[in-house]
């Protein structure tokens, strides 16, 4: 099965120095393939990389060498336009919960300038909303609060229904969960592995517990000191 | 608050500030001024440019006596609202717009753009603004218009640095990443996700900025290199001490300006204490 | 059998605790009847999620409440209520006889003073000992915190996570005080740096002999780290009795759900979610959530005896 996300001998080095420059390599030769209705998961310790890599997936990051193929296709080659496409297909869901969300804006807001930004007719809005919120499981008597009002598993699932919005193919899983109580946790994995099944999406998750890995990832691979071990 | 559980605290910066004495004090005091400064008509006795008899005391129907050129100090008080507070925010606007333009497109984008712009900032920071207002103020005689515009654009400095360091702070937040990531525009991230959240760190400055500019403008005016034209309070002072309010002990003639000038000053201050204060609440209830 | 385990006397008895915030949008009912005690030299653990109240329990008893809060009940403490006593006298507690290890332990040390003095300082606050006394003291409790005396004469920000954390451990524990309170300890660090916070605290807990209020959301930490264990849901404990026994054999409703959630035990998820403290559920407030709700649970339950072995076990449940 042709993969949906491909990395192809990806790595990252920073440079410092503006004469003498030292490199400090972050990753070195990823390779990696994830396909739809499958869970890549991702371990390693903390600083091993494990997030710069989703952002070079994602395309918020250029890597200095090699690859990244979206659908056998390279992004970097792309033209402008189809690379943003591609961003929106390919999405992510952050560590912290309430820190994805804008302190000042309502929930209801935060949804619908997703809708706006997609080009949703305004009369439908509401309904997609409604939509959003179901497969997530939250409740729309949120909708006019903010995220500070609400706990953490619930500004989690608002996240997740705003990236589902944008109908994406593959989702980057940052350490979803691991700001959240235990029950929440269990919560959330479940509505992503249900998810999965039944919008085929791909998942990388990335995660220092084996347990969060062992639950969801179909296959996993392991980062250390920038490689795949 | 952990404690609350879908528990809904309602910290509105916008209706809650009503509460703070500051700010219902500093408030009022500025609606004040404003209005007299717009129906300064219809309140002032006379017209300022009225002649009466010159030098005249306090009395019944000089509420605060004459001027040399027998004007009305009352109302020329009333009327010196309008010039005073037309530069005060004239200038005080251009400058935090001008600030403001410059801090968030410096922090957003950092990089070039960012050393640039802070390069240029940083010369504008060399030239000695009061000085300079006051050579050009020689040189050229401005109208009040002018000397606000100049005002504006040598202030918009400092407001910049701090909301360029605001906004590099906000722009790591979580929330602006995920904007990103989820393909908005820069343009609106920036209006939406970042602008709000320096709001409160570019009011207090714009209040500020018209406390200073006022000041500015009293300063020139005194040294009789403002406006003759519109009679600006600074200009009422200008007057009194050359005129000889000063020497004569006029106090109804120097002093009353002056304490418009501190009065509005104090309330700017203090709607800015009580923008911040409440801020600082606002935060702490989340 | 089990007396050989069983610690000695009762030193801090929690009786009816009930805190309330009044707030913009209500009254917040953060704790209601707390009741718990604690023994010489055990380690307690107050488990629940995120907004359960626990740390809440923690500053009631410590008086370290915001000014709207509203707190009843009794919490006796060598022979005094605690939540009676004034301000001055607290202070004369707080640090000597009861200490609170917070989260986050690299927030609460000044960066630009040596450790050393920092932990000296709560011996001079107290005025236990003289300056130089008070350095040599500290530079020995460092020492037992594995902190050489080279160590402790850097700065705050010289150090790493895990050696600011015993630092702090070190501030908490310099006045031997009878109770430690420790706050959320595993808040944001990783786990080989939780390991190490732990162990280190109870190595020292048991060198100077105090008791540990362990307060916690994460249950493995719970299991390993204590004897006796108290469950909290939105206010109330629910549960109460040895670790060991009530994660063998889980009585009420939410502790088992809660146990069930363990990436252990499969990541099964409790439905619906958390009440709302200001409007909670009537009668059980675990009912909406619960398998086993029935008629009855539409009045509040009171804390019962479990049907447990060693008759040590409490429940806030109709079932028993």
């Amino acid at each position: 099965m042709l993969a949906v996300l491909k990395a192809e001998d990806i790595g990252l080095v920073y440079e410092s120095g503006l004469i003498f420059k030292r490199g400090h390599t972050v990753l070195r030769g990823i390779n990696l393939e994830l396909h739809e209705g499958r869970t890549l998961g991702l371990m390693g310790a903390s600083g091993s990389g494990k997030s710069t890599l989703g952002r070079i997936l994602a395309g918020q990051q250029r890597p200095t060498s090699g690859r990244v193929l979206f659908d056998g296709e390279d992004i970097w080659l792309m033209p402008r336009l189809e690379r943003s496409a591609y961003k929106k297909q390919v999405q992510m869901v952050f560590q912290d919960p309430e820190g994805s969300l804008n302190p000042r804006k309502s929930i209801e807001r935060s949804i619908h300038e997703v809708l706006g930004l997609l080009k949703v007719p305004a009369l439908q809005w509401r309904s997609r909303t409604k939509e959003a919120f179901e497969m997530v499981g939250l409740s729309e008597d949120l909708l006019c609060r903010r995220p500070a009002q609400i706990s953490g598993g619930q500004c989690q699932r608002v996240a997740l229904a705003r990236v589902l919005l944008l109908e994406p193919r593959v989702v980057i899983l940052d350490e979803p969960t691991s700001a959240l109580d235990i029950s929440v946790q269990a919560q959330i994995l479940n509505i992503l592995r249900d998810l999965q099944t039944d919008l085929g999406l791909a998942y990388l998750l990335i995660s220092h517990q084996p347990e969060v890995i062992g639950f969801m990832a179909h296959e996993t691979i392991r980062l250390e000191g920038g490689e795949i071990v | 608050m952990v404690v609350t559980q879908n528990g809904a605290i309602e910290g509105e910066t916008s209706a809650a500030i009503w509460k703070n004495r500051s700010w219902r004090v500093g408030f009022a005091l500025f609606l004040s001024f404003l209005l007299m400064a717009i129906f300064a008509a219809e309140i002032a006795p006379y017209n300022p440019w009225t002649r009466f008899e010159p030098y005249q005391s306090p009395g019944s129907e000089h509420f605060l006596g004459t001027n040399d050129m027998g004007h009305d100090i009352f109302s020329e008080l009333i009327y010196g609202s309008r010039a005073s507070l037309l530069v005060g925010f004239g200038a005080a606007i251009l400058a935090t717009m001008i600030g403001t333009l410059v801090g968030l497109i410096s922090g957003y984008f950092r990089g070039l753009t960012d050393e640039i712009l802070m390069g240029i900032t940083d010369v504008f920071l060399m030239i000695p603004q009061i000085p300079l207002i006051i050579v050009l103020s020689a040189f050229l005689r401005p109208s009040f218009y002018l000397i606000a515009i100049i005002m504006g654009l040598l202030w918009w400095t400092s407001t910049a640095r701090v909301v360029r360091s605001k906004t590099l702070q906000v722009r790591e937040m979580g929330y602006v990443e995920a904007a990103r990531s989820l393909g908005f525009s820069d343009a609106h991230i920036v209006l939406t996700d970042v602008l709000p959240n320096i709001l409160h760190v570019i009011m207090p400055k714009f209040l500020l900025a018209i406390a200073s500019a006022m000041i500015a403008e009293a300063s020139i005016s005194f040294l009789g290199l403002g406006d003759m034209t519109m009679k600006s309070w600074g200009m009422m002072i200008n007057f009194a001490f050359n005129r000889g309010g000063f020497i004569n002990g006029y106090w109804w003639w120097y002093l009353t300006p002056g304490l418009c000038i501190t009065l509005f000053v104090l309330c700017v201050v203090l709607m800015g204490c009580a923008f911040e204060e409440q801020e600082n609440e606002t935060m702490r209830l989340q | 059998m089990t007396a050989i385990l069983c610690p000695g006397r009762t030193i801090l008895e929690v009786e009816g605790l009930t805190v309330g915030f009044e707030t913009a949008a209500g009254l917040v009912k953060a704790a209601e009847d707390v009741c718990f005690s604690l023994r010489q030299g055990e380690t307690l653990a107050l488990v629940g999620e995120t907004g359960c109240g626990k740390s809440v329990v923690a500053s009631a008893i410590m008086k370290l409440l915001p000014r709207n809060a509203s707190v009843r009940g009794h919490a006796n403490f060598a022979g005094r209520d605690l939540l009676t006593l004034s301000e001055k006298e607290m202070a004369g507690i707080r640090g000597k006889d009861i200490s609170i290890v917070f989260q986050n332990p690299s927030l609460s040390l000044n960066p630009i003073i040596r450790v050393v003095e920092q932990v000296a300082e709560p011996l001079q606050v107290h005025g236990c000992a003289q300056r130089r006394k008070s350095i040599e003291t500290a530079e020995k409790m460092l020492e037992r915190l594995e902190l050489d005396s080279r160590e402790s004469r850097m700065y705050p920000f010289q150090f790493s996570g895990g050696m600011n954390q015993r630092a702090m451990i070190a501030t908490s524990m310099i006045l031997t005080p009878k109770i430690i309170i420790a706050d959320e300890p595993s808040h944001g660090l990783d786990s080989g740096l939780v390991d190490e916070t732990m162990r280190v605290m109870m190595m020292i807990k048991e060198q100077i002999g105090s008791s540990l209020l362990l307060i916690t959301h994460d249950l493995i930490l719970a299991q390993r780290f204590s004897e006796r264990m108290a469950v909290m849901y939105c206010g109330e404990i629910v549960e109460n009795g040895k670790s060991e026994e009530i994660f063998a054999k889980p009585l009420h409703p939410y502790t088992r759900a809660l146990l069930d959630c363990l990436p252990e035990r499969g990541f099964h998820p409790i439905p619906g979610s958390s009440p709302s403290m200001i409007n909670p559920p009537e009668g059980c407030k675990f009912r909406p959530r619960c398998q086993q709700a029935r008629d009855r649970c539409m009045r509040k339950p009171q804390i019962v005896d479990g049907a447990a072995e060693d008759g040590d076990r409490e429940v806030r449940c109709w079932l028993y």
